[in-house]
């Protein structure tokens, strides 16, 4: 078991390493996405002229919501992931893992973790630049039983982000081309996941559906907790259909993984 | 032979080779059409949520928010269908030494390196854009002569050259940063403000992206076109705007062309 953790220990730290070579690319895209925020600010700001609430919230909790998301996009979620995996099969390197003791999933999830790491560290950096600009315009719950239940929740909904990039991955074995379907996915993740705007704001039929989707733990979830959407039942109820979404993602993932090898052809020495 | 045509003779056959590359990969063109047309109705969707909560962004209705929301896309579709392509190769081209490829072509490297592909993907979608702002011209009840349909094609010309200034400053960054994957990003970033009502900025965001970054005025001179006419100091300051900005492209272009040491044995 210890021999078996200390296999994807490296993983990590490979990873880890790999990260901080890109380190500049982190940061650069951590400040750039200052402008984001600042897009965000300004475009939610106009609508809420002469308003206290929309859909029930103020202007201050719809900034803190698009804060905490901009923070979770470098945390949790998958940048390329979905690329890297899909060039190790189309590029046949995915072939020296074939032949070691080593599970694939979860020595790409050590490097994914490794690489949020470095990543949700270099945004705190920009943040913490925009805090005394924007520190007024945000307003965070301050219930406690929010950040025990949000610890869960963004554990699950980084495995979320990183199973689905990992199944778009492997439709290579299938596909020869996948950045396609990935970008098409994005914009589906991206309104579905509350990137856009928060799920709350659709009609009540369409957001009660999207709490059956996947994406909805994406990032709405853990954000909906840390900045108040929701309330405790709809945050226990989540937490459980987040669990169930992982586990079915876990065995879509295992299924892809066995029928995709079986068409795979490794070629060369 | 004078330059000008000789540059557009290649263009022509650069054009032809990517049309006929799209016929043989249809698949591919379906989806990556689909891909803009999806990220467009993104856009859709956040405008109409938005308003189905308040009736006025900026003191713009939903329909006004739509032609300057169709009028951004069309400027960032154009410059999906004729440079995107070009210029992302630009930042992988210089790292991988493949620039020495263009840098022996006989024409300016500028505008090879801009114009090596073009995307009908992106092409077609922009009349999905065009689409956009005739709709929401019609639920204004606009009717916009000669004269102000010439002039918004004019400013959407102008608009154009400014967004792809900017992405060629953002991608020229290579020369300096060897991977500009994270400074492209900036462009993305930057373009989202194009899509909001000028009379939202205001204070420090004023200044920064009414005035110093031409973000804000590229869609919004074009925009204001159909729905108020022709006003001197939009449509002045958006010429401006995009001679100043492409004249600071080319110079750092060619800044960076000069550091450019190829990678190849």
């Amino acid at each position: 078991m210890l021999r078996a953790a200390g296999k994807y220990r490296q993983a990590f730290l490979l990873g880890l390493q790999g990260s901080l070579v890109y380190r500049w690319n982190f940061a650069v895209r951590g400040f750039f996405s200052l402008f984001h925020l600042a897009a965000v600010f300004i475009l939610w700001g106009a609508a809420f002229a002469g308003r206290e609430q929309v859909g029930g919230f103020d202007l201050r909790q719809t900034l803190t919501y698009f804060t905490t998301i901009l923070f979770l996009q470098f945390l949790i979620s998958a940048f390329n992931e979905d690329y890297q995996i899909s060039e190790e099969i189309r590029q046949g390197l995915i072939n020296q893992f074939l032949l070691k003791p080593i599970n694939y999933f979860l020595y790409r999830l050590s490097i994914f973790a490794a690489a949020r790491l470095v990543s949700g560290a270099l945004i705190l950096l920009p943040l913490a630049a925009a805090y005394p600009f924007i520190h007024d315009a945000l307003a965070f719950p301050g219930e406690p039983w929010r950040l025990a239940a949000a610890v869960p929740a963004l554990v699950l909904s980084a495995l979320v982000q990183f199973t689905i990039a990992y199944c778009f991955g492997l439709l290579t074995f299938w596909f020869l081309e996948i950045q396609g379907l990935v970008v098409l996915s994005m914009a589906v993740e991206a309104v579905l996941g509350g990137q856009i705007f928060p799920l709350d704001l659709l009609p009540p039929a369409l957001h009660a559906v999207a709490r059956f989707l996947p994406f909805y733990y994406q990032m709405y979830f853990p954000a909906a907790i840390l900045t108040g959407r929701i309330g405790p039942v709809e945050t226990a109820e989540g937490l459980a259909l987040q669990a169930g979404w992982v586990v079915l993602l876990l065995l879509l993932a295992h299924a892809l993984w066995v029928r995709g090898l079986r068409r795979h052809t490794a070629v060369g020495g | 032979m004078s330059a000008l045509p000789q540059h557009l003779r290649v263009w022509a056959a650069s054009a032809r080779y990517s049309l006929t590359r799209a016929m043989m990969f249809r698949g591919d063109f379906i989806i990556w059409s689909l891909v803009e047309l999806f990220w467009m109705g993104v856009n859709l969707l956040l405008v109409e949520v938005i308003y189905r909560h308040t009736d006025s962004i900026a003191g713009w209705n939903r329909a006004e928010m739509l032609l300057l929301l169709g009028t951004s896309l069309l400027i960032q579709r154009l410059l999906m269908g004729f440079f995107w392509s070009g210029l992302y190769d630009l930042g992988r081209n210089v790292r991988n030494g493949h620039l020495d490829f263009f840098l022996a072509q006989p024409g300016s490297v500028m505008f090879m390196v801009s114009t090596r592909k073009l995307d009908p993907d992106g092409l077609v979608n922009s009349v999905v854009a065009l689409g956009l702002v005739i709709y929401a011209a019609g639920e204004l009840g606009l009717r916009p002569g000669p004269g102000q349909l010439a002039l918004y094609a004019v400013l959407v010309g102008c608009g154009l050259v400014i967004h792809y200034s900017v992405l060629m400053l953002s991608t020229a960054s290579v020369f300096w940063l060897t991977s500009a994957q994270g400074v492209e990003g900036g462009y993305f970033s930057l373009i989202e403000f194009s899509r909001m009502p000028r009379e939202a900025f205001r204070g420090a965001a004023e200044v920064i992206f009414v005035w110093m970054l031409p973000v804000v005025v590229v869609s919004n001179a074009p925009a204001r076109v159909l729905l108020h006419g022709f006003e001197p100091v939009w449509a002045l300051g958006l010429a401006g705007f995009a001679a100043l900005w492409l004249g600071l492209a080319v110079l750092i272009f060619h800044r960076g062309l000069r550091r450019y040491a190829s990678a190849s044995s």
